[in-house]
């Protein structure tokens, strides 16, 4: 798993469109929200703001590389180049998705320390950990159940945008307006509790155990994209 | 060879919707063999090669490699090489990466500068995938597939996009391995290949074997043919033969070497020159065309 792992991580920074997408694109979006963090602070919170860099940052820099990933490595056929090898297939895809979603992770980290710095500590670190665990997490899920529907890198720029859009747009409305109306509604959607999980772990004023249990439509969803991932991921392209 | 097959499949089947690609299809490979599975467009020969492999699961029947489930890849997949029909390699990375990732995963320990070696890639060692011809990436294919020199190694159309000098090249290889008593499976529509070189052969057709043997035992179900070129004042030959126009005469004999004496007496006695003489034994070629015929 290791090896392969290392050898996406020199594919990631030889190749000069991921580099872009993976690195230099949620960088420099989330260095504007920071830079233009009072400007956001009157439209919502420093916990909106949060919630946005993360979600641009999984949705960009890790969903949309995954897939495009996927469906490359399937379509050169390198998948089944794995697959004659003697690693399991959970073994290659956690191989082919560790750097990137360490890169991530990283990221994510760096980006939420400098905005702490700039504008004030969250009220839970440790819930904003588990936030971001839980956002990593269902991206990846939904990252595996979309690569299954994409057939070629070119296709994945076609098959990411519903996911992409619809948990930036979610992760806005919650954001800006709250769950104090269509509470359910918001949850359920993919980024919404998370979201408000964030929100809780910036701003503070709702208790843990309340905002724990946000975790559970979360997880929810990334049971649902193993699902679907399971029934639609293939290793070599169709025929 | 020992007695125990290092491949055993038994009446596989295999099955996509309603088309049956596999039927019943059994045969085992022994140890140190090279065994050529060859076939006519859409015989099922690729879906039988992956399922051996390990890559698909048999609709029915089993398939044991080393007396285990292919698919139990940490098990067996040390044990073998497997040559893809197509690359398969990371464009980015470099021949040396790739050699060093595929085979180490392989779990078979080898290094890498002496497989690049085998296949003449050392000078390419630093160039990446993307910037390889079509030849030089079915020797780097090769050269995973040898690497830390396994028991059984698949070859899926090896030579294809091969020059005569690479694909001398491949078979020295090959022959180097069989003398270690390396266990070969072959599929290749280069005919002359498998007749050169495979211990058996089985040719499918329609999704199970139309027949299966030794080279000469697949050709000696079909005459030996010869052929020449009569002048016109000649009185006819001294064997059953069809005329097949511009004074051409064919014969099909199951006794070439006693019928080719019987006709070159008689063209002596007579003082009668056989133009355009060509004899021969029957090849794979033929075998193929009357399976076509059929």
């Amino acid at each position: 798993m290791f090896s392969i792992a290392r050898g996406e991580l020199v594919q990631i920074f030889r190749n000069r469109l991921v580099l872009l997408t993976t690195l230099v694109l949620p960088v420099a979006f989330s260095a504007m929200f920071i830079y233009l963090r009072e400007t956001f602070e009157k439209v919502a919170s420093l916990g909106y703001i949060a919630a946005l860099v993360l979600f641009f940052v999984v949705a960009i820099g890790l969903y949309t590389t995954a897939v495009t990933t996927l469906a490359s490595r399937r379509q050169n056929l390198f998948l089944k180049r794995l697959r004659s090898t003697a690693v399991s297939d959970r073994g290659i895809l956690s191989g082919l998705l560790l750097p990137i979603t360490v890169i991530t992770v990283v990221q994510v980290a760096v980006i939420l320390i400098v905005l702490a710095s700039a504008a004030g500590a969250p009220s839970n670190a440790l819930l904003l950990v588990v936030a971001v665990l839980a956002a990593v997490l269902m991206m990846l899920g939904l990252a595996l159940a979309t690569a299954g529907v994409t057939n070629s890198p070119e296709h994945a720029q076609v098959t990411t945008l519903p996911v992409t859009i619809g948990v930036l747009g979610v992760a806005g409305w919650v954001g800006i307006s709250g769950t104090e109306k269509l509470a359910v509604l918001k949850r359920m959607l993919p980024g919404g509790s998370a979201t408000e999980l964030v929100l809780n772990a910036w701003n503070g004023g709702v208790r843990v155990s309340d905002s724990l249990t946000l975790l559970g439509p979360t997880l929810a969803w990334v049971v649902v994209a193993g699902v679907l991932a399971r029934r639609f991921f293939r290793w070599e392209p169709r025929r | 060879m020992s007695s125990t097959p290092v491949i055993d499949v038994e009446r596989l089947n295999l099955t996509y919707g309603d088309f049956h690609a596999v039927k019943d299809l059994s045969f085992q490979v022994a140890r140190g063999e090279l065994y050529a599975l060859l076939g006519t467009n859409g015989a099922g020969k690729t879906s039988t090669l992956e399922t051996v492999e390990g890559h698909r699961a048999a609709t029915s029947g089993t398939v044991r490699v080393f007396g285990q489930s292919p698919r139990d890849r940490r098990a067996v997949r040390p044990r073998m090489g497997i040559m893809l029909q197509e690359s398969g390699f990371s464009p980015d990375l470099t021949v040396r990466e790739s050699v060093r990732l595929i085979g180490g995963l392989t779990e078979r320990t080898d290094r890498v500068d002496r497989v690049l070696g085998v296949v003449d890639l050392t000078r390419k060692a630093s160039t990446k995938v993307a910037q390889l011809s079509g030849g030089e990436k079915r020797r780097l294919d090769f050269a995973t597939a040898v690497y830390g020199s396994p028991e059984l190694i698949f070859l899926d159309e090896p030579t294809t996009g091969l020059d005569i000098r690479s694909r001398d090249a491949l078979w020295d290889a090959v022959d180097r391995l069989r003398e270690d008593g390396t266990t070969i499976v072959l599929t290749t529509h280069y005919l002359e290949e498998a007749q050169q070189r495979a211990d058996r052969v089985g040719l499918m057709h329609r999704g199970t074997f139309h027949r299966e043997g030794t080279v000469s035992e697949l050709t000696r179900t079909l005459p030996s043919t010869i052929g020449f070129v009569l002048p016109a004042h000649a009185p006819a030959p001294p064997l059953p033969a069809t005329r097949e126009g511009d004074g051409r005469f064919l014969v099909e004999t199951f006794g070439l070497q006693k019928d080719l004496h019987t006709l070159l007496g008689w063209a002596q006695d007579n003082a009668l020159e056989l133009r355009d003489l060509r004899a021969g034994p029957t090849r794979l070629d033929d075998v193929f065309r009357a399976i076509g015929a059929e």
